[in-house]
């Protein structure tokens, strides 16, 4: 048969052996949007004290990634690229907020006693401790266009702005009914910042305003108790979580209601921006609210088409999410003592390509010399490179092309199947763990009338080992038990003797036994499921 | 009256003598192929039977090789002399036998002594005897020699006679004559100068196994012969004793010892014979190149290989994929052609071995196992585009055009490569083309090996474009889990389909969610199970649309149920059948709705939907049936035994069926037209739109031929002709009965009895019986309807009103 293969002119293509297809979703769930949000490779950092109140990423000056996470009585800090501890803040009582300096060389962190400290990041050593609430602090912000001053609100209801190097509060604003929860500072101006409260609104202060504080510029009524408050990058907008929903206002329209997006089924705990696209491509990156919920749902949040884009649940609730200004790392805390964190995995992109074309032009461009001197190497007859010569010549613009026929790319079990060797193409196939292949060569074995043959023929030593571990492994695989359950009844009848003569094969047919116990415990329960729902579909069905 | 799907492989094609042609024996006529186009350029029409033999008059000068004069053999007792350039007759032989091979070895011996022009050229052919009774005794078929040239059989001049049909091979020079009667071959030597009275001397090679093909060597003395083992004898030096001696024949057999002639068995008079085995099974092609240098052979493997004569090397031309029949060389020593078993000529490159063209005709009938007792016969008419859909071997279905009577496409329902030589393990169950074309849904089987893996496929396609390519859109494994598949209709106007099976159910299938299928969508949305319907478990055997698509009709057994499609709501039941239905079909825009039934009670029967019950019935085994879409006709291939009695399916005494094609008018039992046909078995039938544009110009035509009618017999063979036409059109529907049934026309002779009712068919039942049972609205009411002293007890009452109270519908919304 060795001459078939030379022909190519034959009148029947050579077809693959094909797995069955896998039945698909009706509506494809992964846009280009949820590629890029699934991209991110979770991994689990366990073994924290109790629940992670506060995530906060180092500002994007500070050269390597650090985030800090809040964690019982200690702040600690982990790194970007490998989420590995860092270092531990050791505080005295449970920290509740912390926040870096937008330089990244300080951080604050508030506590239940009611006190803020602020560290050097490097040396971790404590240079001032603000004390005037008289309740837990909950909220802590350096205003991200400010060095000197800090935002803090508490258990007291009461929101103060400190001066840091003074240890003094500057202003003291008192509105809230409730404990303040949460705020955030604006982006574009430094002495204005908005709080969130239990009182179920969100006020809008301006350092700068003349009654120093006794009334706030803008107050909007959530509806329920504010858990979480975010400045849009314009700094006219901002989002609010609390209850189920997820509200946008508008600042410039005098805290007008835009959005409310309700499709969380529990508390929103935590708003966070997220950016996507690339950065100075062209398409400018585009941000996204992210937003985390004791549902243990993280859902992004186009605010441009008003869409929820993506959706990823983690087996926990979630109450704190923060994402590196550099949009490829994702923390998010839960309320069980764990982090979720998640690194995009960045490609060596074609930046990086376009560059090294462009230093080849420049090369190009300045070693003429050498280019002359290749086009002077005329290829002379005699050589061998004189019959490749003109080869390696890709086609110009107004050349019509032959293409080349489309080479059916065969695996090894294919081409044992042409070749009529059977039983090595099942071993071949077996060793290859693929099971949706192991099955379809099975079943061509089956329209060839050879599968019975082949298992008859298997060696005892290692090939029906192999097919008793497939068998064992995927036996109750639903999709393909019809086939493998007869199979495996079969294979049992005929090689009985041989499994009995061996050791490892009698744990093989254990290990098989014990997976079809599973099975019909299985389905005895699914049984009586269907027992009980039966009669409501069809009182339903009446209707 | 246009007709079509012939044979192409009965018999051996011949290139015309500039290779620019080849002739085909297609039926009762042969067809003539451009070489370059693969296409068909002229016909030559005029046997009345199935033509056997052609043989193109060789060109003696170069010069002449522009003549296109040709000879042709058929059952219809004829040899016809005709130019194919024109194409028209120029002579005709009446020898009054059938003839079934014929071999004319004067056309090529003079070319090599051009001697006196006055030869007489004189046939050779293995003909039919049937005219004595003693004959019939010794052996039907006898070689004989006919005089063309005074067109007469040559009298007493019986070569050989043997109980079947044989071809007659004839050495490229025309000097040897050879004939396989089963384990032997004869051989004769045809003098340079034949007359009628020259006795040809003979000599018989024999052999242990049934030979099936021979061969001569052009130039030297070396006989070839295949048998069914798979063997190629090679004879070296045959003959050279009895055809060297100058007159008589000595027997000299006695001279001749085993060690001097190493293989030759017995007294046979050869030098050597030398074996040579590679194919499986049946060797069916044998042929010497030109020069004598390499032997084709070919056989069920569908593989070609060439053997170098001296020493017995192969090479092969692998994956032909059908086995392989015949093959000719042509004049051009380049080219040279393969007919294959698949109705398909492919046009060779010779030393490279790339094939060029292939011709391909209607796909054959094949054999399978019968997976299912239902009436898919797996063709499927396109009544707009007229194209027919028909299953292949290779998994494949070709769409073939009834109107210009050559293959669109092929489409591969199942990715596998076929081997001709392996058992049938998957079959293409039933294809099913939706009323406007676009789309095609297939089902296949693959068959368990020793209870394993067994497997049933549904498969949806659509077209992209009008040319009948068809891509797939969806596959469903296991439908109805392991149950198979009875019936697939598509719905008139919708993308809807509903597969019914034996196991039970039939699940309506969608796709877009019912939109209108003149909206263009997105093409590749799937199709997925919009509800599942089930009749108290009854396995549902036949499934049928309205015209309008608002009633589903799904048989369920014997009894008939009718459905809303969308709701998926049973609307009524009609009763109750002898036998199980095969096959439903709502008639046109009347109110009636036909089925059939088989068993040993067959039945064709018309229901009324207006008050459901039967409007009259026939018993008679019906094998297709056909609706007109716009009027109230239909038309029943019916089955007919030998007897003229009804069909009965357990007797297999014949393999071709007789059968008649009755058109009725739903309203009234009594067919309106009748035509018998051949070969009824497997055969389908449709009601095309005509779209032939010299139809389309004359408008004021009736509105009846824009109908026209298809039937297609068991070999794939169809007609279409008008089923309401006029006179002279009924006079072609005689004529090409006349054609395709010559000696049945004194049998039956239902022609003259138009109109009126068939005699033969026993068993008519005009008695309309009501339905026995279709779903009341509110039982309970009736049960305590009357006086309480009349009411039985309680206890009795329980039960029906339980009953009463309990679910009806078994539909179940999915």
């Amino acid at each position: 048969m060795a001459q078939t293969e030379q022909t190519t002119t034959a009148i029947s293509t050579t077809f693959k052996v094909k797995p069955k297809l896998q039945s698909k979703p009706r509506n494809p769930s992964k846009t280009l949007e949820s590629k890029y949000w699934s991209s991110f490779k979770s991994t689990r950092i366990e073994n924290l004290v109790s629940s992670i109140p506060s995530i906060e990423f180092s500002p994007k000056s500070t050269g390597r990634g650090v985030f800090a996470a809040a964690n019982s009585a200690s702040l600690t800090f982990f790194s970007a690229q490998d989420f590995s501890t860092v270092s531990t803040i050791s505080c005295s009582d449970v920290v509740t907020s912390c926040s870096f300096r937008s330089d990244g060389a300080l951080i604050a962190a508030a506590d239940l006693t009611g006190q803020i400290r602020v560290f050097t990041t490097k040396s971790r050593t404590p240079l001032r401790r603000l004390r005037s609430h008289t309740r837990p602090v909950r909220f802590v912000q350096y205003p991200s266009l400010d060095k000197l001053h800090l935002v803090s609100g508490g258990d007291d209801a009461i929101v103060k702005y400190w001066d840091v190097g003074a240890e003094a509060v500057l202003h003291n604003f008192q509105g809230h009914k409730d404990y303040v929860r949460c705020g955030d500072c604006s982006p574009v101006d430094a002495g204005t910042f908005l709080t969130g409260s239990y009182d179920h609104t969100v006020k809008l202060w301006d350092v700068k305003a003349d009654n120093n504080g006794k009334k706030p510029v803008l107050e909007v009524n959530h509806g329920k108790p504010v858990e979480d408050v975010m400045f849009l990058p314009s700094g006219l907008m901002f989002a609010t979580a609390g209850g189920n929903s997820v509200k946008l206002w508008d600042l410039t329209g005098g805290g007008r209601l835009v959005h409310s997006m309700e499709s969380h089924n529990k508390t929103v705990t935590s708003l966070c921006l997220g950016v996507i696209g690339k950065e100075g491509g062209e398409e400018a990156s585009q941000y996204r609210i992210l937003s985390v919920g004791l549902d243990g749902y993280m859902k992004v949040f186009d605010y441009a088409k008003m869409k929820i884009t993506h959706s990823m649940r983690f087996p926990a609730p979630l109450i704190s999410i923060a994402i590196s200004p550099d949009g490829n790392t994702r923390a998010i805390g839960t309320s069980n003592g764990s982090i979720f964190a998640g690194k995009r995995k960045v490609k060596k992109d074609d930046d990086d390509m376009e560059q090294d074309a462009e230093y080849g032009v420049l090369k190009g461009l300045g070693n003429g010399e050498e280019a002359q001197r290749r086009l002077q190497r005329v290829v002379r007859p005699g050589s061998f490179r004189y019959f490749q010569r003109g080869q390696g010549e890709k086609a110009k613009e107004g050349d019509y092309l032959v293409a080349r026929g489309k080479k059916v790319k065969l695996a090894e079990h294919d081409k044992l199947l042409k070749k009529f060797r059977h039983k090595e193409a099942l071993v071949a196939v077996l060793g290859k763990k693929d099971p949706e292949n192991v099955v379809a060569v099975m079943e061509e074995l089956v329209a060839r009338r050879k599968l019975i043959k082949c298992v008859m023929n298997l060696e005892v030593e290692g090939e029906l080992g192999l097919l008793m571990g497939f068998l064992h492994k995927y036996a109750t695989v639903p999709r393909h038990s019809r086939l493998l359950m007869g199979l495996t009844r079969k294979v049992l009848e005929l090689r009985a003797d041989d499994i009995r003569a061996s050791e490892g094969l009698k744990l093989c047919v254990r290990n098989l036994k014990r997976s079809v116990d599973e099975e019909i415990r299985i389905q005895q329960s699914l049984q009586e499921m269907q027992g009980i729902i039966s009669p409501l579909l069809r009182i339903a069905s009446r209707r | 009256m246009i007709r079509g799907g012939r044979n192409y492989v009965s018999s051996p094609p011949v290139f015309s003598n500039d290779s620019k042609r080849l002739l085909v024996c297609a039926g009762n006529s042969v067809a003539v192929f451009s070489t370059d186009t693969g296409l068909q350029v002229a016909s030559l029409d005029g046997h009345a039977a199935l033509v056997t033999a052609v043989i193109v008059v060789p060109a003696s000068t170069p010069g002449s090789k522009i003549l296109c004069f040709c000879w042709t053999a058929s059952l219809d007792g004829t040899i016809r002399y005709w130019d194919f350039a024109v194409p028209e007759m120029i002579r005709s032989v009446d020898i009054k036998l059938p003839v079934h091979s014929m071999v004319i070895p004067s056309l090529f011996n003079h070319l090599v002594e051009k001697s006196e022009k006055a030869v007489k050229s004189f046939a050779y052919i293995c003909v039919e005897a049937k005219e004595e009774a003693e004959d019939r005794a010794k052996g039907l078929f006898q070689v004989r020699k006919c005089n063309l040239t005074d067109a007469r059989l040559v009298g007493g001049a019986v070569l050989a006679e043997m109980k079947k049909p044989e071809i007659i091979t004839m050495s490229s020079c025309g000097e040897l004559l050879g004939v396989r009667r089963k384990r032997k071959l004869d051989i004769w030597k045809v003098p340079s100068t034949d007359s009628g009275r020259t006795v040809l001397k003979k000599i018989t090679l024999h052999h242990t196994k049934a030979l099936t093909v021979i061969a001569f060597h052009p130039t030297e003395r070396i006989l070839a012969a295949g048998d069914a083992t798979g063997r190629i004898m090679i004879w070296r030096g045959f003959g050279n004793k009895t055809f060297a001696m100058a007159n008589g024949h000595v027997n000299g057999s006695s001279m001749i010892t085993d060690e001097e002639n190493p293989g030759v068995r017995g007294s046979d008079d050869a030098e050597s014979c030398t074996t040579w085995h590679w194919h499986p099974a049946q060797v069916n092609l044998l042929s010497f190149s030109s020069d004598g240098a390499y032997l084709l052979s070919g056989g069920k493997e569908g593989v070609l290989v060439v053997w170098q004569v001296d020493t017995g090397k192969k090479k092969f031309l692998p994956r032909i994929g059908s086995p392989l029949l015949h093959f000719t060389d042509s004049p051009d020593p380049s080219f040279s052609s393969i007919s294959c078993a698949d109705n398909q000529i492919h046009l060779v490159r010779r030393p490279s071995m790339e094939i060029l063209k292939s011709i391909s005709g209607i796909k054959l009938p094949y054999s399978h196992p019968e997976i299912s007792k239902g009436m898919s016969s797996g063709v499927s008419f396109d009544q707009n585009a007229g194209l027919v859909a028909l299953r292949t071997e290779s998994y494949a279905v070709q769409l073939y055009s009834l109107f210009d009577d050559r293959g669109i496409s092929e489409v591969q329902v199942y990715e596998r490569n076929h081997q001709p030589v392996d058992e049938v393990t998957i079959v293409v169950t039933s294809v099913v083309l939706s009323l406007d074309g676009s789309m095609l849904c297939t089902s296949e089987v693959r068959l368990p090996e020793d209870g394993l893996g067994h497997l049933v496929c549904l498969k949806f396609w659509f077209s992209k474009s009008k040319a009948g390519d068809f891509s797939l859109s969806t596959i469903v494994y296991e439908p109805h889990r392991d149950a198979g598949i009875s019936a697939i209709v598509f719905h008139p106007n919708r993308r809807m389909a509903v597969s019914s099976s034996f196991g039970g159910d039939f699940k309506i299938w969608t796709s877009n969610s019912g939109v209108p299928m003149k909206e263009e969508s997105q093409p590749n949305s799937g199709w997925i199970c919009h509800a599942v319907g089930s009749y108290k478990k009854k396995p549902m055997t036949a499934a049928a649309f309205s015209p309008d698509g608002s009633v589903l009709a799904v048989a369920a057994e014997t009894v008939i149920t009718l459905w809303d499609p969308d709701k998926n709501l049973l609307v009524a039941v009609i009763g109750e059948a002898i036998m199980p239905i095969v096959a439903l079909s709502f008639v046109g825009n009347s109110d009636h709705l036909v089925s059939a039934s088989w068993g040993s009670k067959p039945q064709l029967a018309v229901w009324s939907l207006l008050n459901l019950s039967t409007c009259w019935s026939y018993r008679l085994h019906v094998e297709a049936i056909a609706s007109s879409p716009d009027s109230s006709s239909f038309a029943a291939l019916v089955l007919l035994s030998d007897s003229g009695g009804v069909y009965d399916p357990n007797e297999k005494s014949h393999k071709t069926v007789d059968g008649l094609i009755l058109l009725f008018n739903s309203a009234e039992p009594n067919p309106v037209a009748v035509w018998s046909v051949k070969k009824a078995k497997g055969g389908a039938l449709a009601f095309i739109r005509n779209q032939s544009s010299d139809e389309e110009s004359s408008s004021d035509q009736q509105q009846a031929a824009q109908t026209l009618f298809a039937y297609m017999n068991a070999d794939h063979e169809y007609v279409l002709f008008d089923p309401h036409g006029t006179e002279a059109e009924e006079l072609s529907v005689t004529r090409w009965k006349s054609q395709s049934s010559p000696e049945e026309s004194g049998q039956v002779g239902y022609a003259s009895l138009y109109g009126e009712l068939l005699p033969p068919i026993p068993s008519r039942k005009h008695t309309p019986w009501s339905v026995p049972s279709f779903p009341t609205e509110r039982p309970w009411e009736t049960i305590f309807s009357g006086p309480s002293h009349n009411l039985p007890p309680l206890t009795l009452l329980c039960g029906p009103f339980l009953e009463a109270l309990f679910e009806k519908r078994t539909a179940v919304e999915e």
